[in-house]
């Protein structure tokens, strides 16, 4: 067999338009980074692309799917509707910060492994924030709450019984075994539940 | 992957912001939560050259006084939710984020501001910020001006913004009115297909209706209110008589907006007022 000789690439033109980037700093997963992003890239793409961490999926690039749900400074958002330059300076936790050293499951995974709360699994690194957001604010949520806190993630594969059920045993895990957040919510204030007007009635 | 270059900028001062802006003017855009303006950009139906995020400024405080409720520009809707001081002086924007679509990531991205500027006639901000009477402080390239919500809607996606103008803040007076909101959505997870702000204050009675119309609608109905609650059969003529040209788009057409809207305007009546509709 011949290796045939790779033809040298045409030379480029002189005037490259340069794409416009710069360095960012971020803390991800407790550690910090520098890193070289495009001003047009967002947050996803840095967090998969440049630091290699593949656990955040990236699903629907609309802010629909919740696939790509990470924290940013204590508060789960969808990464794909951050641009990367507007995060610079951040603390970043992704799913891969959530375990234990050791790679152990968090309570809230062991009961997602537990209760069959995923299939092909790409919607979890969403639904696992958007269950420890609610736990974190609640410790003892309805069926109703779970619910209206994981509406902003899209299970395709429709495992939703399953995921509503895991939330339910992870707090109920949670309170068991005291690591429960116990945050008092205020008479008065908002509840993380509050999301949906479609399931309740009207508020006065 | 956006996929034309792009430069970021990030002012420190609202001047510098509205030079920026003037600078690039036709080929830039304000980057407030950033839920409409990046998806759009990544789907490249949006180009821009430069985006100016308003983060430098700061302007994620709600400030509340006597006489008034002051939203800065990056208040998020968690915020609002937060904000037990806003509960008590604005119930009604508390109200309305309750409903905002797309989870708490959503609600911990979107900001008030950035909805009322994206006009876009499917959502919850524009109208609701009509019925409150709120005011919106601008900041352009000569200086700060207040333009009343009611006036700073044109058309579908269009505001009286001129080039080099961004929202400071939204500011609502303080008043003794009661509100009622309805929202009308296909799924949790969908846009409004209708929504109404009902207001009382004194002998006043208005509806403010959303998603029906390119922008919103506002109905003066206190002449159907002078003896208790509003009529509600003559509240629904009233509405469908105020709206020759519904809106329509994939969601919903307008005839079927058109038919509901009357309902969903009573239904906020019937929150505001504590009775069935």
């Amino acid at each position: 067999m011949t290796i045939q000789e790779t033809p040298s690439p045409p030379s480029l033109p002189e005037e490259v338009e340069e794409v416009p980037g710069r360095e960012i700093t971020l803390t991800v997963n407790g550690r910090p980074r520098r890193v070289r992003i495009e001003d047009r890239q967002l947050l996803v793409e840095v967090v998969r692309g440049q630091l290699g961490l593949i656990g955040t999926k990236v699903g629907c690039y609309n802010g629909d799917c919740g696939a790509c749900t990470l924290q940013v400074d204590g508060e789960i958002r969808k990464s794909c509707l951050v641009l990367a330059a507007s995060a610079d300076g951040a603390e970043l936790t992704t799913i891969e910060g959530v375990g234990g050293p050791d790679g152990a499951l968090d309570e809230i995974q062991q009961a997602f492994w537990d209760n069959d709360a995923f299939q092909c699994g790409f919607c979890l690194p969403g639904h696992l924030f958007a269950t420890r957001d609610l736990l974190d604010a609640d410790d003892d949520p309805s069926e109703q709450d779970v619910r209206d806190a994981l509406v902003g993630n899209l299970c395709r594969c429709t495992g939703y019984v399953n995921l509503v059920k895991a939330a339910l045993d992870a707090a109920q895990r949670r309170r068991t075994t005291g690591t429960a957040d116990r945050r008092s919510i205020e008479e008065e204030g908002p509840r993380p539940a509050d999301a949906c007007t479609l399931h309740r009635g009207p508020r006065p | 992957m956006i996929r034309t270059p792009l430069r970021y900028h990030r002012p420190r001062t609202p001047d510098e912001a509205s030079a920026l802006l003037v600078e690039h003017r036709g080929d830039v855009a304000v980057l407030g939560g950033g839920t409409q303006l990046l998806p759009q950009m990544n789907r490249d139906q949006v180009h821009v050259g430069h985006l100016v995020d308003l983060r430098g400024l700061g302007l994620r405080r709600i400030e509340v006084t006597d006489d008034q409720v002051v939203v800065e520009a990056l208040v998020t809707y968690a915020d609002v939710l937060l904000s037990r001081d806003l509960s008590r002086a604005a119930p009604h924007l508390r109200r309305v984020a309750h409903g905002v679509t797309g989870g708490r990531q959503i609600r911990n991205t979107g900001t008030l501001a950035g909805s009322a500027c994206f006009a876009m006639p499917g959502s919850d901000m524009p109208a609701a910020l009509v019925g409150i009477d709120a005011i919106l402080r601008l900041h352009g390239p000569d200086g700060a001006r207040e333009v009343r919500a009611a006036d700073f809607y044109v058309d579908a996606f269009t505001t009286v913004l001129r080039p080099g103008e961004f929202v400071l803040a939204i500011t609502i007076p303080r008043t003794a009115a009661r509100t009622g909101y309805c929202k009308v959505k296909h799924s949790s997870g969908s846009w409004p297909i209708a929504t109404a702000t009902a207001r009382r204050l004194d002998g006043s009675a208005t509806v403010t209706l959303g998603s029906v119309h390119a922008t919103p609608l506002h109905v003066d109905v206190s002449d159907l209110a002078s003896n208790g609650p509003v009529d509600r059969a003559a509240l629904a003529d009233r509405v469908r008589s105020a709206l020759p040209a519904p809106w329509t788009d994939v969601l919903a057409p307008g005839d079927y907006r058109a038919r509901i809207a009357g309902v969903v305007a009573a239904r906020a009546f019937s929150e505001l007022e504590g009775v069935p509709a």
